[in-house]
């Protein structure tokens, strides 16, 4: 092999890109036992660089870009990449994470995390090539959507060019903006997007790299790759991921009355077949799958529209969150109105998840009459209405009109309506909830309590709970001693369930490892993700070990929080909706999530961590334990 | 003779292929070193594999101007002398399935060799098995 290859570690840039300097530096061995890489090393970098609380849209405001420590590999599932922040819909530390191909490529180029400071004086892109970075002038870009951001980068740089980049939400400071990667990727929620465009930063541009990365211990490391790759295959759950995608489960959630519909006031919808991936298989509406890097599922599939007043309208997905988001949540169930939609979002530059709610809630406080006739202008904003859905994303996106007040995200624009119209909006702290009937799952309801993004399922996925196949008993058992906490109606183990899946949820996250492998499918065990680590890396590393990086991890993020003013606060424990009224398709004893259930949850959780019962501030013992008492003084991440 | 066979209607562009053949044949991960390289056009859900198939024409063998190429009797594989090549290019042209691929840092074609008869490309394909390794 030629010699120019090498070894390529932990390289991070910090770009300024209010004075155009850029500097690099390296992640030290280290720092990188303590928090794993990717979202590990992403917090870390943020509590360095944030020593106080900033408002999301000040230039201090750091942008942290990360890939994960796996990611670059042949790794079942491990080409994520991460984005860390403070997010403009919570003013709270929020992290992103994408699949596609973006962060190999980052990672081959022989970059693994890049620092954006500051903010351009005109709208600029960065451009990474053979370990090199530029600021290049976006001028030609801004404006443009995120297809056309793309082609517009690829004719310029070549079609073999990866790029993460907002679309016009993005520009505008639409609080719920996503950054795309490729045109069918999201960075989607918390509001990274407006961030970014806070910056005029249109783009990173990455293009094909050159560089290689050649794991330390070799044997080891292909070993554990072939016995991680037959574990994935053989999961009870893997055909299903490729034959329909997350989509998967829309159809059974709708029968058994789970699937959020109406904003979140009944759990099905009427006719819910073209909302179904079986609908889409069978009519030929299923064009192909788009498969993130190393992906043995491929559950992400690109569903074009052949017929009809939506003829020719094609995006990747839709996903499950945004069927429910988009579809059964205001109560859309074409699956042409529902593509059209996505795929709006999708090259606006836009979440779903918080699209559909604010569509919802404003299709609700229409319904009650609470939205003046003046704002709406003419707009049909009824339940089950296919213009909002497909017209609303582009006034939000450009903030034309209703639009507008949309765009700051349910909070906000409950109270400007004021009125009763916050009792309806499915938030908390800021962020619409992501589409998990949570009164009917008890661990999902703590996890997104305890969870420092919000009441959303991408930092802890629990379904496990519930306890569908042998692999989620198994673990179960494992974690409670008993299969018979399989089960999401109950309060009891709640902690312990949710504790261990944001430990390996971090870990995964931090390696770059889909969400999929440990808890969705269940072959990224502890142990796999502590050889792999150390295989890579020749950091010596064990099952017990990682999970405590992980716990470092979700320990660091609280730190993070607490210092940016979050407080303990029970009426956040879950959406007013949720906590006060009752969906009457779940049949449950307790069909709330009564503050005092809630209570009892998020206390045993505190406790299991070490951290203060009624404030949840971790211990100065648990500080200590973790090692991070050291950091939590201050006394190291001066550097710069 | 098995030979590989690649369904594009089938690829995702997820890139194991690439990747795990660079680690088979150099222990490392490169999007460049490999033998499949994956044209995508991502919007459309397009992806053609790029690989060596073994066939019949050889048009490549007959390109090169040195007699670099040659076609192993047992495995059917193309095999490049390194110390014959000139980088010319002429095999990368010849190939109708843009099969073969001219790496510029080694100045030489890198083109399958069916990893010894069992192609670590087809063993990271099994769910959409856009390659495939069959019996002709």
């Amino acid at each position: 092999m030629s010699a120019e290859y090498r070894w390529l570690q932990q390289r991070c840039l910090e770009v300024d890109l209010s004075t155009r300097q850029i500097r690099e530096r390296e992640i030290s061995e280290k720092e990188l036992r303590l928090f794993l890489g990717g979202r590990g090393i992403g917090a870390y970098l943020l509590w360095n660089r944030l020593p106080k609380a900033v408002d999301p849209f000040d230039p201090d405001n750091p942008l942290i870009f990360s890939t994960g420590t796996l990611t670059g590999t042949n790794v079942p599932m491990s080409g994520r990449a991460g984005i860390t922040f403070v997010s403009p819909a919570t003013g709270l530390y929020f992290k992103g994470n994408v699949g596609g191909h973006f962060g190999v490529y980052l990672k081959l180029n022989g970059v693994d995390y890049i620092v954006v400071h500051g903010v351009a004086s005109s709208p600029v892109y960065l451009l990474l090539d053979d370990e090199e970075v530029e600021i290049r002038d976006a001028g030609d870009l801004w404006g443009r959507t995120v297809r056309e951001t793309n082609r517009a980068l690829a004719e310029l740089h070549g079609d073999d060019i990866e790029v993460a980049c907002i679309g016009p939400a993005g520009e505008n400071r639409v609080r719920f903006a996503s950054v795309m990667v490729s045109v069918y990727n999201a960075l989607a929620r918390g509001g990274i997007g407006a961030v970014m465009g806070s910056k005029f930063l249109k783009a990173v541009a990455v293009k094909r790299p050159h560089g290689t990365v050649r794991p330390r211990d070799v044997v080891a490391f292909r070993r554990t790759v072939r016995e991680l790759r037959q574990a994935l295959l053989a999961d009870t759950m893997a055909d299903s991921y490729y034959k329909y995608g997350t989509a998967a489960s829309i159809g059974f959630m709708n029968e058994i009355g789970t699937l959020p519909s109406y904003n979140f006031q009944r759990g099905s919808v009427e006719s819910v077949e073209q909302l179904t991936s079986e609908y889409w298989n069978e009519r030929g509406l299923l064009k192909g799958r788009i498969g993130c890097a190393s992906c043995v599922y491929s559950c992400h599939r690109f569903i074009k529209i052949d017929e009809g007043r939506y003829a020719g309208t094609y995006s990747g997905g839709p996903e499950y969150e945004t069927v429910s988001a988009l579809g059964s949540g205001p109560g859309v169930t074409s699956i042409g109105a529902l593509q059209k939609a996505n795929a709006l979002c999708n090259d606006l530059g836009l979440d779903t998840i918080s699209t559909g709610g604010v569509i919802q809630w404003a299709m609700e406080t229409y319904e009650r009459g609470l939205l003046p006739n003046a704002l709406t202008e003419g707009l049909d904003l009824h339940f089950g209405s296919e213009e909002a859905v497909t017209e609303l994303p582009r006034l939000i996106a450009y903030r034309k009109g209703i639009g507008d007040l949309l765009a700051e995200g349910v909070k906000r624009a409950a109270e400007k309506v004021g009125g009763e119209s916050w009792k309806w909006a499915v938030h908390t702290r800021g962020l619409e909830q992501s589409r998990v009937e949570t009164r009917g799952a008890m661990g999902y309801a703590l996890a997104f309590a305890v969870n420092p993004r919000g009441p959303d399922h991408l930092h802890t996925e629990c379904l496990a709970e519930f306890g569908m196949t042998p692999e989620m008993r198994a673990l179960i058992r494992e974690i409670t001693g008993s299969e018979e906490y399989a089960r999401p109606d109950i309060v009891e183990k709640r902690a312990e369930i949710v504790r261990w899946h944001e430990d390996i949820y971090a870990v995964s996250d931090a390696l770059g490892l889909c969400a999929f492998t440990s808890t969705a499918a269940y072959g990224a065990t502890p142990e796999r993700c502590a050889r792999l680590f150390a295989a890579l890396t020749g950091i010596s590393m064990d099952k017990d070990r990682v999970m405590e990086a992980g716990r470092r991890i979700i320990t660091l993020e609280r730190m993070i929080n607490l210092r940016l003013g979050w407080k303990e606060d029970p009426s956040s424990y879950a959406p007013w909706r949720l906590m006060n009224e009752r969906v009457e398709s779940l049949h449950t004893d307790d069909p709330i999530l009564s503050i005092d259930k809630m209570r009892f949850m998020v206390r045993q959780y505190y406790r299991l961590h070490g951290w203060d019962e009624k404030t949840g501030v971790p211990s100065r013992s648990v500080l200590e334990r973790l090692g991070l008492l050291e950091l939590a003084n201050d006394k190291v991440g001066k550097e710069s | 003779m098995k030979k590989l066979k690649v369904n594009a209607e089938r690829c995702t562009g997820c890139e194991s292929c690439v990747l795990s053949c660079s680690f088979a044949h150099w222990d490392s991960f490169s999007l460049t070193l490999s033998r499949v390289l994956v044209d995508r056009q991502t919007e459309h859900a397009r992806f053609i594999p790029r690989v060596c198939i073994q066939c019949e024409e050889r048009l490549c063998v007959q390109a090169c101007p040195v007699g670099a190429l040659s076609v192993n009797l047992e495995t059917g594989a193309i095999a490049v002398a390194k110390d014959l090549c000139m980088g010319c290019r002429m095999c990368e042209r010849a190939c109708p399935y843009k099969g073969i691929h001219f790496v510029r840092e080694m100045m030489t074609p890198l083109v399958c060799d069916l990893c010894g008869g069992d192609p670590e490309c087809v063993q990271v394909c099994q769910k959409p098995k856009a390659l495939e390794f069959v019996e002709y």
